[in-house]
């Protein structure tokens, strides 16, 4: 397949050259090994925080090349950040590797995958081989079925479904459980349809840069024209690049506030515009990374599942920002499928160890990752652990008033 | 070795656990701990050092001085030899004097003469009370007065840590806990034991800090501000690595007694060569941690750092000390051994590797010395 991603500008030389102080800082002391999902799994160094730094001050002293064996270290990644957040000495490993990608973007070397992810949001707008024309295909199966309520003129709140739940029939039921659950708070909202283009996370996590800001521009523009004063998103990567990026490639503030879903949820609850009625079960929550970690969003879904009567909460061994990823991010699936199974694996047993009976996410990608693991392990040991996205939970909180009515 | 990391056998009857070589230190102590038992030798690295490399490198830790390191915990040990035999050294009992104490030969040898495969570690039983002491001095030799005096008034503490002026600055920079910033050095001291023992022997050791002009002596009131102490202490390195690229970590140690003069020597050469050093370290061990902060990326910074460290190590042998502490010899500090050891008994370290390691293929050149002065 011809280049997609590489870009045209040509750079003097690699960025690695010159950003070197977090090379040196990282002091190789180990402590990245004790928590690198991916280390943990593959117990290969050269797979590790400090393997990749150790690489990369190589290629800075000039003595590596970025060859095809770096890439797949470098690539081999899910961007969890928990190798940062434990970090002793501060070395922003995110950066570095961030870096690093883009510089082998520009060298040509990098995983197939990328090309054919870059032409398809260059193309459609979207992470899928759909037409973005079906970003509210999901919408069919809701009790009122009609697109066209979806989309109004104007609003006070825009929805952004993001890529995944608006393509991924294994996702539908968030965005169908979020705009039950707006409906239920007499919230005045509009989805974009096919005025939704991707985020552009996928393109700026694998350090292609040069498309991002046709799509920041035109994401930001639509959600203006709405007049609306609060953008909600349900993806934790869509939240996080909207809240920590945007900025960055349009050059100016936002005016519209930013939520994520777990954020407007308990907005909507603590204002008593949702009703939340008894539920029963031990729950557990899974903070997705890009959501708690790399967003600081902890405690709001936490609060949501506290305001449900009746339910039993218990935290994982490892939460907040210590939680373990799911093996769903990075791209890491479609690199190396078998190695983000084995991570989803781990995080499917930290799970049972709970002894919960629905473990909560707030990511369509989390609740995929995890609702397989815990699928194989039913096979395997016949634990049933269910899982449910926050917005489904309030939902089904909701409802359950109904029931009883 | 890292996939050799299964804990094989725990024997609480004995004091013992066998374990491969690649099991991750914190989790010996993990795995006893329902048993009351820990494993003591606690490296700053033990959430990711493998017991193999705490062996090969017998590491220490923060509470050396009545505990000891790893030799002492080390009662037998699997290896494979360079020339290809697998055998089994040491013995389970509480002592045994059959033969040369090969066991004590293989821990701290870099991984020169043989491959550890597997060992059978001592426990302890966790003590069931500590108390943690917090003292600020005006300067280092205050300090470290009191920690020659505590130990001298018939108190083992568990440990016994000082931190200077530039550490406790750098740890206030990242953690931002309330440490005095202008005092010019801080005394962090555990006492463990049976209750009512380290009662009398917190009391002593806040009489001593006092007798010793401490600016202020207090004891952690709970667990949460006794956690917060020793988390500040964990964080000294760390947060001295923040400040410039390179860090250089040194291990310089001499004996309690002679620690006050190290701490004025160590002060003196990093006024000679205008360079920053943060000394911290475990003082109760006479065991210092000067890190040099530079950025050897400059040369003339690469080259004064040299220098400053020669004179570290040359200001180290001559109050009687050694070159290395915990950390170990490698490669780095080799050529430096010929400032510590005579030149009879650094030949015959060449013939023991030799008599292990006749092809010489484990770590060659790790503390080896071009002695041709």
């Amino acid at each position: 397949m011809e280049s997609e991603v590489k870009t045209k500008d040509k750079k003097n030389k690699f960025e690695i050259l010159d950003k070197s102080d977090d090379l040196y800082i990282c002091s190789r002391c180990g402590t990245c090994l004790a928590y690198c999902p991916i280390y943990k799994q593959t117990l290969n160094e050269s797979f590790s925080p400090r393997g990749k730094m150790s690489l990369l001050e190589a290629i800075n002293k000039g003595k590596l090349k970025y060859t095809d064996k770096v890439s797949e270290k470098l690539f081999t990644c899910t961007t969890c950040n928990l190798c940062k957040e434990e970090c002793p000495s501060g070395v922003k490993l995110d950066e570095m590797i961030n870096i690093a990608k883009s510089d082998l973007i520009y060298a040509g070397k990098y995983p197939e995958v990328l090309d054919m992810l870059k032409k398809r949001i260059k193309q459609a707008y979207n992470i899928t081989f759909d037409s973005n024309a079906g970003r509210l295909d999901w919408t069919k199966q809701l009790p009122e079925s009609d697109p066209e309520k979806y989309i109004k003129k104007e609003a006070d709140v825009v929805y952004f479904v993001g890529c995944v739940s608006s393509f991924s029939p294994r996702s539908f039921g968030i965005p169908r459980s979020i705009v039950q659950d707006l409906d239920s708070a007499k919230v005045s909202y509009t989805l974009l349809g096919e005025e939704e283009w991707c985020c552009g996370f996928p393109l700026i996590s694998s350090g292609i840069k040069d498309v991002i800001g046709d799509l920041v521009k035109h994401n930001i523009e639509a959600v203006k024209s709405k007049n609306a004063k609060l953008l909600v998103l349900s993806c934790p990567s869509c939240y996080h690049t909207w809240k920590y990026e945007y900025n960055k490639y349009s050059g100016k503030e936002i005016d519209f506030e930013i939520l994520h879903i777990s954020q407007y949820l308990l907005r909507l609850i603590k204002e008593g515009k949702i009703k939340l009625n008894s539920l029963s079960g031990k729950v557990t929550y899974h903070d997705p990374c890009d959501l708690g970690r790399n967003s600081g969003i902890y405690e709001e879904p936490r609060e949501v599942i506290k305001s449900i009567p009746g339910l039993d909460f218990i935290d994982l061994p490892s939460n907040r920002e210590l939680s373990n990823c799911c093996g769903g991010g990075g791209n890491l699936e479609s690199i190396n499928q078998t190695l983000a199974s084995k991570i989803a694996l781990a995080k499917a047993d930290e799970i049972i160890e709970t002894k919960a009976d629905i473990v909560i996410t707030s990511c369509q990608q989390c609740n995929r990752t995890i609702d397989s693991s815990l699928k194989k392990k039913k096979k395997e040991t016949g634990t049933k652990v269910k899982v449910m996205d926050l917005p489904e939970l309030v939902l089904q909180s909701i409802q359950e008033q109904k029931a009883e009515n | 070795m890292v996939e050799m990391n299964k804990i094989l056998d725990i024997n609480p009857v004995d004091l013992l656990v066998t374990v491969e070589a690649g099991v991750i230190t914190e989790s010996v102590s993990k795995a006893v701990e329902h048993l009351n038992l820990f494993f003591p030798p606690d490296p700053g690295s033990m959430k990711s050092s493998t017991i193999g490399g705490n062996i090969a490198e017998n590491a220490g830790g923060l509470r050396g001085l009545k505990y000891g390191v790893t030799k002492d915990y080390v009662n037998s040990i699997e290896i494979v030899l360079p020339t290809g035999e697998i055998v089994n050294m040491g013995s389970n009992t509480v002592k045994a004097v059959t033969g040369y104490n090969f066991v004590d030969l293989i821990c701290g040898s870099e991984g020169t003469l043989g491959v550890i495969t597997k060992a059978t570690l001592g426990l302890l039983p966790i003590p069931a009370d500590r108390a943690s002491i917090l003292s600020f001095f005006k300067d280092m030799t205050d300090a470290a007065k009191t920690v020659i005096d505590i130990v001298a008034q018939g108190v083992i503490t568990a440990t016994l840590e000082i931190v200077d002026k530039v550490t406790i600055n750098a740890i206030e920079d990242f953690l931002k806990i309330g440490l005095d910033r202008t005092v010019g050095a801080m005394l962090l001291i555990e006492v463990d034991g049976q209750k009512g023992a380290t009662e009398i022997e917190a009391d002593i050791v806040l009489k001593v800090c006092k007798s010793n002009n401490a600016l202020s002596v207090r004891k952690a009131k709970n667990s949460q501000e006794r956690d917060k102490l020793w988390e500040a202490r964990r964080a000294a390195l760390s947060s001295l690595s923040r400040i410039k690229p390179s860090t250089i970590l040194e291990d310089a140690t001499v004996q309690r007694s002679r620690i006050v003069e190290l701490v004025e020597a160590v002060d003196g050469i990093a006024q000679k060569y205008n360079i920053m050093i943060g000394t911290f370290g475990h003082a109760g061990d006479g065991n210092l941690h000067p890190t040099i902060l530079t950025d050897l990326r400059i040369p003339e910074e690469a080259e004064k750092t040299e220098k400053a460290i020669e004179e570290i190590f040359k200001a180290t042998i001559a109050l009687g000390g050694t070159l290395s502490g915990e950390h170990g010899i490698g490669i780095t500090k080799a050529q430096y051994l010929k400032l510590e050891l005579s030149k009879p008994v650094y030949d015959l370290m060449e013939k023991v590797k030799n008599a292990f390691d006749p092809n010489n293929i484990l770590n060659p050149g790790k503390m080896k010395c071009v002695w041709n002065s």
